[in-house]
């Protein structure tokens, strides 16, 4: 099902931190949201989120931090539990074998709350409950970015092979342009709460359109870096 | 020069350093990478005397580290600072803790150097970015002219274009002062670029220490190449044609 949201906007303390939006996402495709910190990245997930779930779509969504997901006061078999039930599945011991063994997570105690596993754990715990249905569109932002880079490899391949088989779209929230070209077709750029650059991902790459995208090309690679 | 002889840490009953040894001199900067866990950060207490040693031994210069005051910059820069003092306050902490008067110019050199403005410093850390504090969190590790600098993942809360502003200004820094830099990271692209040598660190041991540049053509390990390899995937490392 195509994606699609218009006039996505927010306020904070009277200030606008995403001016009307629009955005459209096909089935399947994969779209990275890319831009420095505070551009207004994850405030446009949530309100897209937001109007998505109003209007009777399926999202998952993998937030930034944990905390945002996990209720600090249940188990982690709680919420393994309560994201089965929320899309009417059935419990299903080998899907969660499978997701806990390419995650890297199988030694998790499900009988503890969040605090017993580390925060990596704890991150790769809400990426596996993300992928257990297949919904309109999954949502994550910054996925990787508490991940040593062996485990952030596995899971962005385990992302991989999750959407080749589905038609759910991806959008893929991150500051670090160099993982987001790899992953995705098209990418839109943000800058102090609009998208500023809307292009296929290799022309963002070769010819950038706006400050914010050619100073994100230019800061990509660590070992080329602009004198 | 910091020296590192054969270091072991216990914890209850697991170890966290095995058999740790590196040396580091003035003016050289080494990244230690791997994986969560792998013991980094309890490498940096170890060396600041701040997690006991079970074995083994650290010294600058011959003696204790503690005598050379080293400073350390951490990876929350917003929650590094009393929340409940201006930025001015924490930065001079390490002169007054040592009873050292400022030297305005050399404040002011720093300051250019970091790009931080005295408006800046009059601010609460809740007032500022956390790219900006991140700076100001350098400048008060800086400013008492410590011979070593240890950075526990100085980079990791930043985005992409700050994370390469400031490990350039951090370079321009060390270039200037000579300080060694220990820097804790599991940004293999940072470390890459910006260090003389990587360690990698694994389940407490050091696995290979082989020069940046040659570690990312070919490391020397199974789990150094694993490690490259991830961070080619990602896109912190552009294969070089």
């Amino acid at each position: 099902m195509t994606i699609t949201a218009t006039g996505l906007s927010a306020c904070r303390a009277g200030r606008a931190i995403l001016h009307p939006t629009d955005m459209q996402i096909g089935p399947g495709e994969c779209v990275g949201l890319v831009g420095s910190s505070g551009s207004g990245k994850s405030t446009l997930g949530h309100a897209l989120i937001d109007a998505l779930r109003a209007g009777g779509q399926s999202v998952a969504h993998v937030p930034q931090s944990p905390d945002e997901a996990l209720d600090p006061l249940r188990s982690m078999g709680f919420h393994w539990r309560e994201a089965e039930r929320a899309l009417s599945l059935a419990p299903d011991p080998d899907r969660q074998g499978a997701l806990f063994e390419a995650l890297h997570i199988a030694g998790g105690d499900l009988g503890t709350r969040p605090w017993g596993w580390s925060r990596g754990m704890q991150q790769r715990f809400v990426i596996a409950m993300a992928l257990i249905g297949t919904p309109d569109l999954l949502v994550m932002d910054e996925p990787t970015s508490a991940l040593d880079p062996v485990v952030a490899a596995d899971t962005m391949d385990l992302l991989d092979r999750y959407l080749a088989d589905r038609s759910t779209a991806l959008l893929l929230i991150t500051h670090d342009l160099g993982l987001a070209a790899r992953r995705v077709q098209r990418l839109m750029v943000m800058d102090a709460g609009r998208v500023v650059e809307d292009a296929p991902t290799a022309q963002v790459l070769s010819a950038p359109a706006t400050a914010a995208g050619r100073s994100l090309c230019a800061h990509r690679n660590w070992l080329e870096l602009p004198c | 020069m910091l020296s590192v002889e054969r270091v072991c840490v216990r914890r209850g009953n697991s170890a966290t350093l095995q058999d740790v040894s590196l040396s580091l001199a003035p003016g050289r900067t080494l990244a230690v990478v791997g994986e969560s866990g792998a013991g980094k950060s309890t490498l940096i207490g170890a060396v600041l005397g701040l997690v006991p040693c079970t074995s083994g031994a650290v010294s600058w210069n011959g003696a204790p580290v503690r005598h050379c005051r080293p400073a350390l910059v951490m990876q929350e820069p917003r929650s590094a600072f009393n929340p409940a003092l201006s930025l001015h306050c924490s930065v001079m902490e390490p002169l007054t803790a040592t009873g050292t008067r400022a030297d305005p110019d050399r404040l002011a050199a720093l300051c250019q150097g970091l790009e931080i403005t005295p408006d800046l410093l009059a601010r609460r850390p809740g007032q500022v970015s956390v790219g900006q504090a991140q700076r100001v969190g350098i400048l008060r590790a800086l400013i008492a002219a410590p011979p070593l600098v240890l950075f526990d993942e100085p980079l990791s809360a930043l985005d992409a274009v700050t994370q390469k502003h400031t490990a350039r200004l951090i370079a321009a820094l060390q270039r200037e002062a000579g300080f060694a830099a220990l820097i804790v990271t599991h940004d293999l692209g940072y470390a890459a670029a910006f260090a003389d040598d990587i360690a990698v660190l694994r389940a407490g041991r050091i696995e290979e220490l082989t020069p940046a540049r040659a570690f990312v053509e070919a490391p020397q390990t199974d789990y150094g190449r694993r490690l490259r390899d991830a961070a080619f995937a990602l896109g912190a490392l552009e294969r070089v044609a």
